[in-house]
């Protein structure tokens, strides 16, 4: 995977082709720092603690309201443009099946329904459990001929199982040949690197969302916190030094340092740590910033923003149960108790067993009655089962 | 008298200060060795993936120059290291072992080539003489080998200079696992072919950059299909077969298509010379 340099960012919204895809700068080093990390806790028997400017205990978590201010959900709606724009001049036009391919938390899903909207075109409707279960393939036949459709995710469509791979493998038989008219398919990675070996989908056109930056990481959390029109100073409590700020004349005093120093150190740190993705980032943020415990004027806009590497990591000594149920997760975006039952091979109660420790341990989260891996959990997660040889996403 | 004396010249003076200083090296060589051995099987059995192999085939190599080593340093504290006095202990010990230790010092001078040739390391599962299971040490003069029935094997290094050694993964991730599945004549073939691959294809345990191949072969009684896969790790080889197996037997019966009976006094043909390790797989 390519890694490219600060200074060669773009826009925070590039729509690009998935072999154009890179992983921010110093990527890498954040794995070995991670690995260095674990390691250490492996050997030590407990979380190795790094030098800390400001303790944990002297912060406190943000009101709801507050944190709904300062880091709202993320509006999808420009990367609908984005990818409009780049199916226009990608000419693609003719392609039968299009893919927009996004790693967890990545907002596929809410893009491709945000381009349905904006191009009027009809989205295809998800089976059900049961039908994906016993193999039907009347969602299928469900889909007619469409001039145009949409298919927001593709990882409702199927289930790793004999039966839960009939409906996708037809379906996409269909659409690839043309026959279904021309689609635009919103993809979880995981799927997307798992049905290319399962069923074979090579050839098809692949957009995903260029891996961020830092500094795009700070222009954007600036944007977002009070529209852009409140101030906003963050502190590293690893570093003790400003992480980011959005206070207009503090702005203009930011750059200037920006050229003399270089900031936004913390940001291209976590970045790295998520392989540039906005959405798991997204969630770093919202979970890691904290305010002072002892704050005289509530008004005053200091922030701190914990380590990103704090977080809940799996143990390098992670059974193969609890691998097996990770990796499944991902698969399929995420899974119920009982689909998850159906694609593991141990009894349901083992399964949920495993599923019940991990959420425990916070590695999972429950999201619209679906168990994934957590955000936070995610960088980890993703090298442990890439360094025990299991199938990982491309992005 | 001259005799004496030249053998006298072939041993250095051996006073109290050399023998304190041989106890010392005797001792710290098997610490060192205890240590090393110890330590990396510790770790490697605590890491995955190929790491964990590599730091595995440093076991035996690390004993063999810890051991040398501590020859190089003690030869010449015991014997001047001349020449004419090394031709005279090679032969003496040449002629001893000869007589009446042969088997020991060839299976020790065999744990030497293995540590360099590498047929089998920590971690790899072979099959020596019809014993399988996964090398877990590799000793001096033996190596061991714990059988899927959790026996542990104590196989001298000696098989090496005459048998052949089956190693399925040979210090790599990569295991071949075979599926097997005897069923009735009358089917159609290529909806079965299908059907297995699906089953390797949604395995949870497969490894997925390497091949999956269904194999078919015509049989007085039947039709034999062996699916041949890659698990992600060796170490989940049989919960590896046992997933294709179940999951095979649940799609074929959903299918329609009935096992392969075969006569009472049929049994079924293994050539002749196949390791137990393809067999069973």
């Amino acid at each position: 995977m390519a890694q490219r340099s600060t200074e060669t960012a773009s826009s925070p919204w590039a729509v690009v082709a998935l072999d154009k895809f890179c992983t921010p700068e110093h990527t890498q080093k954040s794995q070995w720092r991670r690995s260095r990390r674990t390691m250490l806790t492996w050997l030590t028997g407990k979380r190795a603690a790094e030098q800390q400017a400001k303790e944990e205990h002297e912060l406190r978590l943000l009101p709801e309201v507050k944190l709904a201010h300062l880091v709202p959900n993320i509006d999808w709606s420009p990367v609908a443009d984005r990818l409009a724009q780049a199916l226009r001049e990608q000419e693609v036009a003719n392609e039968p099946v299009v893919f927009f391919i996004t790693p967890p938390y990545g907002g596929h899903a809410a893009v491709i329904s945000h381009w349905a909207k904006q191009q009027s075109v009809r989205c295809l409707m998800a089976p059900t459990h049961q039908e994906l279960t016993e193999g039907s393939l009347d969602w299928v036949e469900r889909c007619g001929h469409l001039d145009r459709w949409a298919l927001p995710a593709l990882e409702r469509h199927m289930l790793r199982h004999t039966q839960g791979l009939q409906g996708v493998r037809e379906f996409l038989e269909r659409a690839l040949s043309g026959r279904l008219g021309r689609g635009v398919i919103g993809c979880d990675s995981w799927t997307y690197a798992y049905l290319q070996q399962a069923v074979g989908i090579e050839g098809a056109p692949a957009f995903t969302l260029q891996g961020m930056e830092g500094k795009q990481l700070a222009d954007y959390f600036a944007s977002i916190a009070y529209n852009g029109q409140n101030g906003l100073t963050v502190y590293s409590t690893r570093t003790g030094r400003q992480v980011l700020t959005s206070q207009p004349s503090a702005q203009k005093v930011a750059q200037e340092a920006e050229r003399k120093a270089s900031t936004h150190k913390e940001l291209q740190r976590l970045a790295a740590h998520c392989r540039g993705h906005l959405g798991v980032a997204w969630h770093y943020w919202r979970k890691r910033l904290r305010e002072p415990a002892q704050q005289d004027d509530p008004d005053a806009s200091e922030l701190w923003l914990l380590d990103a590497l704090a977080d809940a990591e799996l143990p390098a000594d992670t059974g193969d149960v609890a691998l097996l149920v990770l990796h499944a997760l991902l698969l399929h975006g995420g899974l119920e108790d009982q689909a998850l039952g159906d694609v593991l091979p141990f009894s349901h109660h083992e399964a949920l067993n495993a599923r019940l420790a991990l959420a425990r341990q916070g590695i999972l989260s429950r999201e619209d009655g679906r168990w994934q891996v957590a955000a936070l959990s995610y960088a980890s997660v993703r090298q442990l089962l890439a360094s025990r040889n299991y199938l990982v996403d491309p992005l | 008298m001259d005799d004496q004396k030249q053998y006298a010249r072939l041993f250095n003076d051996m006073d109290s200060q050399t023998f304190i200083t041989l106890g010392i090296i005797l001792a710290s060589v098997i610490l060192l060795i205890i240590a090393s051995q110890r330590g990396l099987n510790w770790l490697a059995n605590r890491l995955h993936g190929q790491v964990r192999f590599r730091i595995f085939a440093l076991v035996p190599l690390t004993r063999l120059l810890i051991l040398l080593t501590a020859l190089a340093i003690a030869v010449p504290i015991v014997i001047e290291p001349s020449l004419r006095n090394m031709v005279t202990l090679l032969g003496a010990i040449g002629l001893a072992i000869g007589f009446a230790l042969k088997d020991y010092v060839s299976s020790l001078i065999a744990g030497v080539v293995s540590a360099i040739e590498l047929p089998y390391r920590p971690g790899d599962w072979v099959d020596i003489e019809g014993t399988y299971g996964e090398v877990k040490h590799v000793g001096m003069r033996t190596v061991e080998i714990q059988t899927p029935d959790d026996d542990l094997v104590a196989m001298p290094h000696l098989k090496l200079w005459d048998s052949a050694v089956y190693n399925a993964n040979n210090g790599g991730t990569s295991l071949q696992c075979v599926a097997n599945f005897y069923l009735h004549p009358e089917h159609e073939a290529d909806g079965v072919r299908k059907a297995l691959r699906d089953v390797a294809l949604t395995s949870a345990y497969l490894k997925f950059d390497q091949p999956i191949i269904v194999v078919a072969e015509e049989k007085p009684w039947g039709t034999h299909y062996r699916i041949r896969a890659y698990p992600v790790d060796p170490r989940q080889q049989f919960l590896f077969i046992t997933d294709l197996t179940v999951r095979g037997k649940q799609v074929l019966s959903r299918a329609g298509i009935k096992p392969a009976l075969l006569p009472p006094d049929a049994a079924l043909d293994t050539p002749k010379g196949v390791p137990d390790i393809h067999r069973r797989r």
